[in-house]
């Protein structure tokens, strides 16, 4: 296992976000991560992501435990994520914003500038690559995030939501950029509502509802579970998720 | 644009045959102390965005050890330069590994503390002169005590360390660690999940500014002969960098110059015009600044100069 998360728990004062949540991800999967609001699955990723230390349980990342370790050595030893609500930097360009994460594997400017133009290359940002992120609308700045991520060399992503909000056309890209990463070797993890994306990308689905796992196997096994849809899909979840996209 | 470095070099090296006399060559050596020491608090307070309102700490000591070094051992002050570096080194680590787990305002107001503290203290002690202070050589005994009667040589000292401050920071921009910096100021949270070392980072960036801002402090002490508490560690040293570099465009390269540009002679006519001495005038003319800056401009004269300077263009080309 690549990846792999026991028993994780997240408490914010008695409030438990996360509880005893599991997840092994194998290398060269892409799994997706489905639920609804407020399930818990970014404070999930956070504790995945080291950004945030679990209240119990443990990750091990390639064998080796992670669970405490800083945000930094996640991201050293080859987790990257991305941020529900970009985090972009907005006062530096696109390509410099790339340049970020391509420094972590290249101390030298020229080798981090090389790398990040190939990187805002294959991500499509070649044209606003010298424009200030701020400049960017919210499509623009979740795929900088993914290439700011891609820049790091991880060969884990965690995309949270980073294909919402995007038109039908813009959706297909995000699709195809995502099967790209897939084809580089990168094992990914993504949380999306878009039921679209999770059917034709994810090879596995995790259902989250209320801080754990309610079910889990193949998309077209878990959307078709009665359980799913009485427990947790519910009625009219499909009409609540088109308004709150 | 390609020519301006080249004039500015230029302008900056013949100044003083320029304008001559020593009430101008005055205002040269206070602006090039005033440029130094907000480009050495630049790289910390601007570049990573850690707004320090104690730089005086590091100024002070700069100040104060050439004229303890001259005081307790009749030693050149120059001799103490190196050993003020070393003390500002120290205490930059001090300071920042506590203080850099607080965020923002309180890593402004931790710092504002720490050097009242250390003003206070300095006032009471007195191998260091206590309230009154220390003094220099009287009149040089030889030329490597650095008392010279004109002001020219002071001003040519300056421009030679303020060259090394501001190619450093321009080797700092373009290196990863300048590019981590700008990071951990636009996000902390984001640069740690792209693996920036974000408190090595900010520590790095507080020891290179301390050793700098040091340095500011001894030139100005051996310059002047005398030091006191209060020209040392005062609050308004520290506000005045603050101020200096935001005025000009904080995180930029030559923003502190501009800076400082505009402020010191605007100090001294205010000086001039209103009898001078009153740092009670200073105060007004500081929160004054703060206040267009923050209302107007918070980038600075720099970011207003990136809005105006393409409608100018314009014009010149379309007349
Ligand atoms: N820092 C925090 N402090 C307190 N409560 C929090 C914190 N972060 C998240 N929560 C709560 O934890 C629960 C899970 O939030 P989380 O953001 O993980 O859900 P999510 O599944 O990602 O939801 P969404 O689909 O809306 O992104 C929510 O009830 C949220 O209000
Ligand atoms: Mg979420």
């Amino acid at each position: 296992m690549l990846l792999s998360a026991q028993n994780i728990s997240k408490a914010f004062g008695s409030f438990l976000a996360v509880r005893g949540a599991d997840l092994a991800v194998a290398e060269g999967e892409i799994i997706g991560l489905i639920g609804p609001n407020g399930a818990g699955k970014s404070t999930f990723f956070n504790c995945l992501a080291g950004d945030t230390v679990p209240t119990t349980g443990r990750v091990l990342f390639d064998g080796i435990d992670v669970t405490r370790a800083s945000a930094e050595a996640h991201a050293r030893a080859g987790i990257g994520r991305t941020f529900q609500v970009p985090a972009t930097f907005e006062d530096m360009t696109v390509l410099e914003n790339v340049m970020v994460g391509a420094f972590l594997r290249h101390h030298h400017r020229g080798a981090a500038r090389e790398t990040a133009l190939r990187i805002v290359e294959m991500t499509g940002l070649t044209r606003q690559s010298a424009q200030r992120a701020r400049s960017l609308g919210t499509p623009g700045r979740k795929r900088l995030e993914i290439a700011r991520v891609l820049a790091t060399g991880p060969r884990l992503m965690l995309l949270d939501e980073a294909l919402a909000g995007l038109t039908p056309t813009e959706l297909q890209q995000a699709i195809a950029l995502v099967r790209r990463i897939h084809e580089l070797g990168i094992t990914l993890v993504i949380v999306e509502h878009i039921m679209e994306v999770i059917m034709t990308l994810a090879q596995r689905v995790l259902v989250f509802n209320q801080g754990h796992v309610i079910a889990h196997g193949k998309p077209r096994e878990v959307v078709a579970n009665e359980a799913v849809i009485e427990a947790y899909l519910g009625r009219g979840h499909r009409r609540r998720r088109r308004e709150a996209s | 644009m390609k020519w301006s470095l080249p004039a500015l070099a230029a302008l900056l090296l013949f100044y003083p045959f320029i304008l001559t006399g020593p009430f101008y060559w005055d205002i040269g050596v206070a602006f090039l102390l005033a440029a130094i020491s907000a480009s050495a608090w630049n790289i910390v307070g601007g570049y990573a965005g850690q707004v320090s309102v104690g730089h005086s700490m590091f100024f002070g000591v700069g100040a104060y050890t050439p004229l303890l070094f001259y005081h307790l051992w009749g030693l050149p002050p120059v001799a103490g330069v190196p050993a003020g570096m070393l003390v500002s080194l120290a205490l930059a680590v001090a300071i920042g590994m506590p203080t850099f787990r607080l965020q923002g305002h309180y890593f402004s107001m931790a710092t504002i503390a720490v050097a009242e503290l250390i003003r206070i203290f300095v006032g009471t002690w007195d191998l260091v002169g206590a309230a009154i202070g220390l003094q220099g050589p009287a009149v040089g005994r030889a030329w490597w005590d650095l008392t010279f009667r004109s002001e020219l040589p002071y001003y040519y000292i300056f421009l030679a360390v303020l060259a090394v401050v501001l190619y450093t920071t321009f080797e700092v921009e373009r290196s990863r660690f300048g590019y981590y910096l700008r990071a951990i100021k636009a996000g902390e949270r984001a640069a740690r999940s792209l693996g920036v070392p974000v408190r090595a980072t900010k520590l790095k960036a507080l020891m290179l500014s301390a050793v700098f801002t040091s340095v500011a402090g001894s030139l100005y002490s051996i310059k002047t002969g005398f030091i006191d508490p209060e020209s040392g560690f005062g609050i308004l040293v520290s506000v005045q960098m603050v101020i200096v570099a935001a005025l000009g465009g904080a995180a930029t390269l030559f923003g502190p110059l501009i800076g400082a540009l505009l402020l010191v002679p605007l100090q001294t006519a205010t000086n001039t015009w209103f009898g001078g001495g009153g740092s009670g005038l200073t105060y007004i003319l500081y929160g004054g600044i703060i206040v267009l800056l923050a209302r107007f401009e918070p980038g600075g004269m720099h970011e207003w100069w990136q809005h105006v300077a393409p409608r100018l263009m314009r014009r010149s080309h379309a007349a």
